[in-house]
């Protein structure tokens, strides 16, 4: 069985600097295996051991996202082969676009079964990227992923629905989305970081990947700071908590939210 | 692609609609419903207030809404309606997915403002998982937008329901559904939340934060280290970006630093209180009452005050 992670290399937000108009500068953060990721890794890496699979590992984006640290990052990750487009073209690219050049990487790597991928991005959080990955595959796609294991040619799928647990089987090739604590994923050691540096890389050429043009269908028209709603931002004297205690229940009590 | 002035919303077998329909019904000349799934959820669709209802058919025993997939892509794909509104949810993401990969849209996520300018749909949402807000004007081909699905309508005089051909089914059946022993919690309509994060140093003292809830009148939720990481706190209870968003008159957050994932489920709050023992932890900019000090000891004097100010 073929195992595809589809990860994304990508920066916090938390890191990111935002402007009093509301633009981004991401300048100063740093990339990283996207934090919802890390699970499909692992995800991935169960299913092959229990079917005696093989798991390659999937990137796109600006050039950028290909550093050594970056392909150790994922490579000492279990994985078995690490693919990647790294082009600056993709730049800022929309989900849809993002989707459709993993789609064309996917069926590069050829003969792959199922597409792994953590629930949402970091940086975007649009939690989309997967499920319109699976429909440009022309596959089954799944959200809320918590386990996968392999019956014959057939996957079986537990996932998390509103007050419960089902299990899917899926017939032919399907993208799946792990819930953030599907597994709990190994964290690299020195065995795995060294054992990166031998696992093979392969570049894929953006240009070779038959992927549509992008289409600009969105114009910008204005960014805003967030509205953090105006708070008070009232500090109490810490150091008498008893009267801090009281007056604090004193003003909710008065502004009728207590 | 040249639109027509249609709006559609397409229904993922959940009849809680109301929230696709508000925002997509100022957005075109008719209304349209979509809907994958049974009969029952179709029949309230045409109620709900809509011009027309194209529904795909009885699913098989066992078929979930995410077989639909292809067959909601074509169908929208051939209507090349001006706006399509879907939910943001895990099985509403999977039927969006199909129709941008069928429509070569992006799928705008996080919408909390829709509007028309001239015949063009523009789409407020916030992006970087939440740090900004952007308005984007949709400039060619069809917009389309996830949303909070909202709750249920009923009402209006039903119209017909169309069935099409749904055309071939990804081979996808649920073979076993168990239900899970935590129930729901109806976070998004509680009127007073404490949340707890990383600052509770073990299971155990949970129970002063649950007590400080009772004491309150509210429910008990957390930051996502409580629920994921350490799984001391139900997931269900987890409020952020990837979790609950909340919407209460009260929001006490106790050792959370207030990172902005967690701010994002927690902003549309009325009064936020925050107590943390790091004076700079960015939660103190982002409340209206803040007391810096050990949760140990201002909980207790707080779930004391609280009681006896209620009673």
């Amino acid at each position: 069985m073929k195992i595809v992670v589809a990860y994304k290399w990508a920066a916090n937000p938390q890191d990111a600097e935002v402007g009093p108009d509301g633009t981004v500068d991401w300048s100063r953060a740093k990339g990283a295996v996207s934090e919802y990721d890390p699970v499909a890794f692992e995800l991935a890496r169960v299913l092959a051991d229990t079917c005696a699979g093989e798991v390659v590992g999937l990137t796109v984006g600006a050039a950028a996202i290909d550093t050594p640290l970056a392909r150790k990052a994922a490579l000492s990750r279990g994985l078995d082969s690490l693919v990647m487009v790294a082009d600056d073209a993709l730049r800022g690219a929309d989900g849809t676009r993002i989707a459709a050049v993993l789609a064309g990487a996917v069926r590069a790597i050829g003969d792959v079964d199922v597409v792994v991928a953590g629930e949402s991005s970091v940086d975007v959080g649009d939690r989309q990227v997967a499920m319109t990955l699976a429909a440009q595959l022309g596959w089954a796609g799944l959200n809320a992923v918590r386990a996968v294991t392999a019956d014959g040619g057939s996957l079986v799928v537990e996932r998390e629905v509103a007050g419960g647990v089902e299990t899917v089987v899926a017939g032919g090739p399907v993208v799946l989305a792990a819930t953030a604590d599907a597994a709990l994923p190994r964290v690299p050691g020195m065995k795995e970081i060294l054992g990166a540096a031998k696992k093979p890389t392969q570049v894929l050429d953006l240009a070779a990947l038959d992927v549509p043009a992008p289409a600009d269908t969105i114009a910008p028209v204005s960014t805003a700071r967030p509205d953090t709603g105006n708070r008070q931002g009232v500090m109490l004297d810490a150091a008498d908590l008893p009267a801090a205690a009281a007056q604090l229940t004193a003003a909710l009590r008065q502004s009728g939210v207590l | 692609m040249n639109v027509s002035s249609q709006a559609w919303v397409v229904v993922a077998d959940d009849a809680t609609i109301g929230g696709l329909l508000g925002a997509a019904r100022p957005l075109g000349t008719s209304l349209v419903a979509l809907v994958a799934g049974r009969r029952e959820v179709a029949e309230a669709a045409a109620a709900a207030g809509v011009d027309r209802v194209v529904w795909l058919g009885e699913p098989a025993d066992g078929v979930p809404v995410e077989a639909y997939g292809p067959a909601v892509g074509r169908v929208v794909a051939e209507a090349a309606p001006r706006v399509v509104v879907g939910p943001a949810t895990d099985s509403g993401r999977v039927l969006l997915g199909a129709v941008a990969a069928a429509t070569g849209a992006v799928v705008l996520a996080g919408a909390s403002e829709l509007s028309l300018d001239g015949d063009k749909v523009v789409v407020e949402r916030a992006v970087g998982g939440g740090i900004a807000l952007r308005r984007d004007r949709v400039v060619a081909g069809t917009a389309v937008v996830a949303v909070a699905p909202g709750g249920t309508v009923a009402g209006a005089a039903p119209v017909a329901v169309e069935e099409v051909d749904p055309g071939p089914l990804l081979a996808l059946r649920v073979t076993d559904r168990r239900v899970t022993p935590r129930v729901g919690v109806d976070l998004g309509s509680a009127k007073t939340v404490v949340g707890v994060g990383r600052g509770l140093k073990a299971r155990e003292d949970l129970a002063l934060i649950e007590d400080l809830a009772a004491a309150a009148g509210g429910e008990l939720a957390c930051s996502r280290p409580l629920a994921e990481g350490v799984d001391w706190v139900g997931k269900e209870r987890y409020l952020g970006i990837s979790g609950q968003t909340i919407t209460p008159d009260l929001y006490v957050a106790v050792g959370i630093s207030g990172q902005i994932q967690h701010m994002v489920g927690v902003r549309e709050a009325t009064t936020i209180v925050a107590v943390n023992s790091d004076p700079h932890a960015p939660i103190f900019r982002e409340c209206d009452y803040g007391i810096v000090g050990d949760l140990y000891t201002v909980v207790p004097l707080l779930a004391e005050a609280f009681r006896a100010a209620r009673s």
